[in-house]
C-alpha cells in the first residue's frame, strides 16, 4: 500500500509498526466524543438551533487544553524509538539528516490529519443526529484548517524536543505546560497572549461568546476570521520549521 | 589492490583541542585494517568522519577513489556498511523488520535479508523482538544491517565491546571470513591489541589523535624482533669496540645491546670482543611483545 511513497517516507511507516501510535489521536477523539455527548445532554432543545456555533466556540477552547498534550505524546511515540535505539548514526549513512527530519515530520503530521478529519466527522455526526442549526461551511472549513495549522506548528517544536531529548519527560512536560498556557492565555492581555503559541486554537475561532450575568443567557456571535494574523502565523510556522530543522541537523551524532 | 580509503591531514578539533590530528590513513583493499588505540584516542571520531557523521575541521577523505563531499556522500556510502559504537535498532520491531527498514532506505530487495541473516547466523531469531535480544545478538543484527546491499567496505567500531568470550570469538570468526568470502575490506577499531592481532592484516595505531604507526601486521611484528644484550667484563669498552668496527651496537638503559642479526655476525662481534681482551660474561636474547611495542609507541598501558 505504501509502495508509491518515497523510500524514506515508507521507512517511517515501517518504523511505527506495532507502536499503536494511532491509538493516541483515536483516544483523544474518544474523549471528545464523550465530552460532546455530555455537552449535548445538558443543552435545552432551543439551544440546538445554535448547536454548530456553540461547538465552534467550545471546541477551540478544548483543543487549547488537550491538543498540546496529544501532540507531545504522539511526537514522543514516534521519535523516542530513534533516541532509544541510537539509530541516527546508522540512518545518516543512508539518508540526509534534513530528509530524516522532514520524513519524521510528515509521519507525525498524518496523525494530525487523522485527528482533524476525525474531529470534523464528529462535529458533522452530532450536528446531523441532533439537527443542529447554524452550520456554515466556511466556518467549518476554517475551523479544521486552523486546528491543523496550529497543531502542525506545535508538532515541529515537540518533534525537535523529542528527537533531541534523551529522556522524553522533558518534551512531555513541555506539552503539559503548553496545555496550561494555552488555556490561561485566553485570560492574558492581548499583547502577552500573542506570544503563547498553544493559545492560537482559540485566537482563530470565528465565534465569540457573551454571557449575561443577570439573565444567565449565553449569546454566541460571529467574529471575522483574522486572515492577516493567520498568514503571519503561517509564516511564523515556516520560520520555526526551518529553525528547528537547522538546530537538529547541525547536531553531530 | 590499491587503498580503498585514503585520508589526507584529516583533523577534527573541538574548540582548540585536536581530537584527531592530521591523520593520513591508507587502507588497502581486501584487508582487515585494525585501527588500534587506547580509549579516547580518536578512533570513533575518525570513523564518524569517514562516514560523514562528524564534519572534519580540515583534511580530505577519499573512499573507493572518490573524494567525499556533502553532495556525493550518500552515493559513496551506499558501497559501505557500518556499525558504529553500540548497535542501532528499533526494539519494538523484530530483527527482520529492522532489516526491512534498512532495505527500504538502501533500496535493496528484501530477499537480501535472508542472505545476511544466514551470514550472521541469525535466521532462527529473526521474528523475535530486538528488545529481547542479547547484546551479542544485537551486534550480529547490526552487522547484518551493515552487510545489506553487498558493501565493498565495512567500518566496524569496537564491534566486540560488551560481548562475552563466546560472542567475541563468534564475531571475530565472522569478521575474518568477510574479505575472503565476499571481497569486503574491513576497517575495525579496537582498544584490544590481542583482538587486532588475531584479526587484522594491517594495523594503524592512533594515540592522542595522532597516527603513530601504520603498516601491515607483519611489519608491526617485525618491531617485536628482540635485542641481544651483552654483559661483558667492560661494557663501555665493548660498546666503543663494536661501534668502531661498524657493528650496530646500542647503549640503552646502561646496558650494551645489539639488534638481532644473523648468527655469523653475532659470532663476529663476539670474536672481536674476545680478541680485544674483553670477556663475555653473558649473552641474553630479549623478545619484545606486541604489548611492549604498543606501550613504547603510545606510552600507555593497553588492554590485553
Amino acid at each position: 500500500m505504501t509502495e508509491f511513497l518515497s523510500p524514506q517516507v515508507r521507512a517511517e511507516h515501517q518504523k511505527v509498526k506495532h507502536t499503536k501510535a494511532l491509538l493516541v489521536p483515536l483516544g483523544f477523539l474518544g474523549f471528545y466524543f464523550l465530552w460532546t455527548m455530555w455537552q449535548i445532554s445538558s443543552m435545552k432543545p432551543d439551544e440546538f438551533r445554535t448547536g454548530y456555533t456553540m461547538l465552534f466556540y467550545q471546541l477551540p477552547v478544548m483543543n487549547a487544553i488537550l491538543l498540546p498534550l496529544m501532540i507531545s505524546v504522539t511526537a514522543s511515540r514516534i521519535c523516542d524509538m530513534e533516541v532509544k535505539g541510537d539509530t541516527l548514526k546508522l540512518l545518516y549513512t543512508v539518508q540526509k539528516p534534513g530528509s530524516f527530519f522532514d520524513c519524521k515530520y510528515l509521519n507525525g503530521f498524518r496523525y494530525l490529519v487523522f485527528f482533524t478529519f476525525g474531529q470534523g466527522l464528529l462535529i458533522l455526526f452530532f450536528g446531523s443526529i441532533k439537527k443542529f442549526g447554524g452550520f456554515r461551511a466556511g466556518d467549518f472549513f476554517l475551523y479544521l484548517l486552523t486546528v491543523l495549522t496550529v497543531s502542525a506548528v506545535i508538532l515541529i517544536i515537540q518533534q525537535t524536543l523529542s528527537l533531541l531529548s534523551e529522556n522524553q519527560l522533558f518534551p512531555l512536560g513541555i506539552g503539559i505546560a503548553g496545555s496550561f498556557l494555552g488555556l490561561f492565555s485566553m485570560f492574558f492581555p492581548a499583547p502577552v497572549a500573542r506570544f503563547v503559541l498553544w493559545g492560537y486554537y482559540a485566537v482563530f475561532s470565528t465565534v465569540g461568546m457573551d454571557w449575561n450575568k443577570d439573565t444567565r443567557i449565553i449569546h454566541y456571535y460571529e467574529i471575522p476570521f483574522p486572515t492577516r494574523k493567520f498568514i503571519l502565523f503561517l509564516a511564523f510556522g515556516i520560520f520555526i520549521f526551518l529553525l528547528c530543522r537547522i538546530v537538529f541537523t547541525k547536531k553531530e551524532v | 589492490m590499491g587503498p580503498v580509503i585514503v585520508t589526507d591531514s584529516l583533523t577534527k578539533k573541538y574548540k582548540a583541542k585536536a581530537v584527531v590530528d592530521q591523520i593520513d590513513l591508507r587502507i588497502p583493499g581486501g584487508s582487515i585494517y585494525g585501527f588500534l588505540g587506547p580509549n579516547g584516542a580518536g578512533k570513533s571520531t575518525t570513523l564518524k568522519m569517514l562516514l560523514g557523521l562528524v564534519k572534519p575541521t580540515e583534511g580530505q577523505i577519499q573512499i573507493l577513489g572518490k573524494e567525499i563531499n556533502s553532495k556525493n556522500r550518500l552515493a559513496i556510502l551506499s558501497e559501505t556498511g557500518s556499525l558504529i559504537e553500540a548497535p542501532a535498532y528499533y526494539g519494538h520491531l523484530s530483527g527482520k523488520e529492522n532489516l526491512q527498514i534498512i532495505c527500504t532506505l538502501k533500496n535493496v530487495p528484501e530477499k537480501e535479508i535472508q542472505r545476511v541473516l544466514h551470514i550472521v547466523r541469525m535466521e532462527e531469531q529473526q521474528t523475535k523482538k530486538v528488545s529481547q535480544y542479547s547484546l551479542g545478538m544485537k551486534q550480529r543484527l547490526g552487522l547484518a544491517a551493515a552487510l545489506l546491499g553487498n558493501p565493498r567496505i565495512l567500518l566496524l567500531d569496537e564491534p566486540t565491546n560488551g560481548l562475552d568470550p563466546a560472542g567475541i570469538q563468534e564475531m571475530r570468526e565472522l569478521i575474518c571470513s568477510l574479505p575472503a568470502s565476499f571481497g569486503i575490506t574491513v576497517l575495525i577499531s579496537s582498544h584490544l591489541l590481542s583482538e587486532i592481532d588475531q584479526m587484522a592484516t594491517h594495523v594503524g595505531i592512533i594515540n592522542q589523535g595522532q597516527l603513530i604507526f601504520q603498516d601491515s601486521l607483519n611489519v608491526l611484528h617485525e618491531h617485536s624482533r628482540g635485542r641481544l644484550y651483552l654483559h661483558t667484563s667492560d661494557d663501555q669498552a665493548a660498546f666503543r669496540q663494536l661501534k668502531n668496527s661498524g657493528i650496530p651496537a646500542q647503549w640503552r638503559d646502561g646496558r650494551l645491546s645489539l639488534r638481532l642479526m644473523e648468527d655469523s655476525r653475532i659470532m663476529r662481534a663476539v670474536a672481536l670482543l674476545v680478541n680485544s681482551g674483553i670477556g663475555i660474561l653473558r649473552l641474553e636474547q630479549q623478545q619484545m611483545s606486541l604489548e611492549d611495542i604498543f606501550l613504547q609507541l603510545t606510552g600507555k598501558q593497553v588492554s590485553l
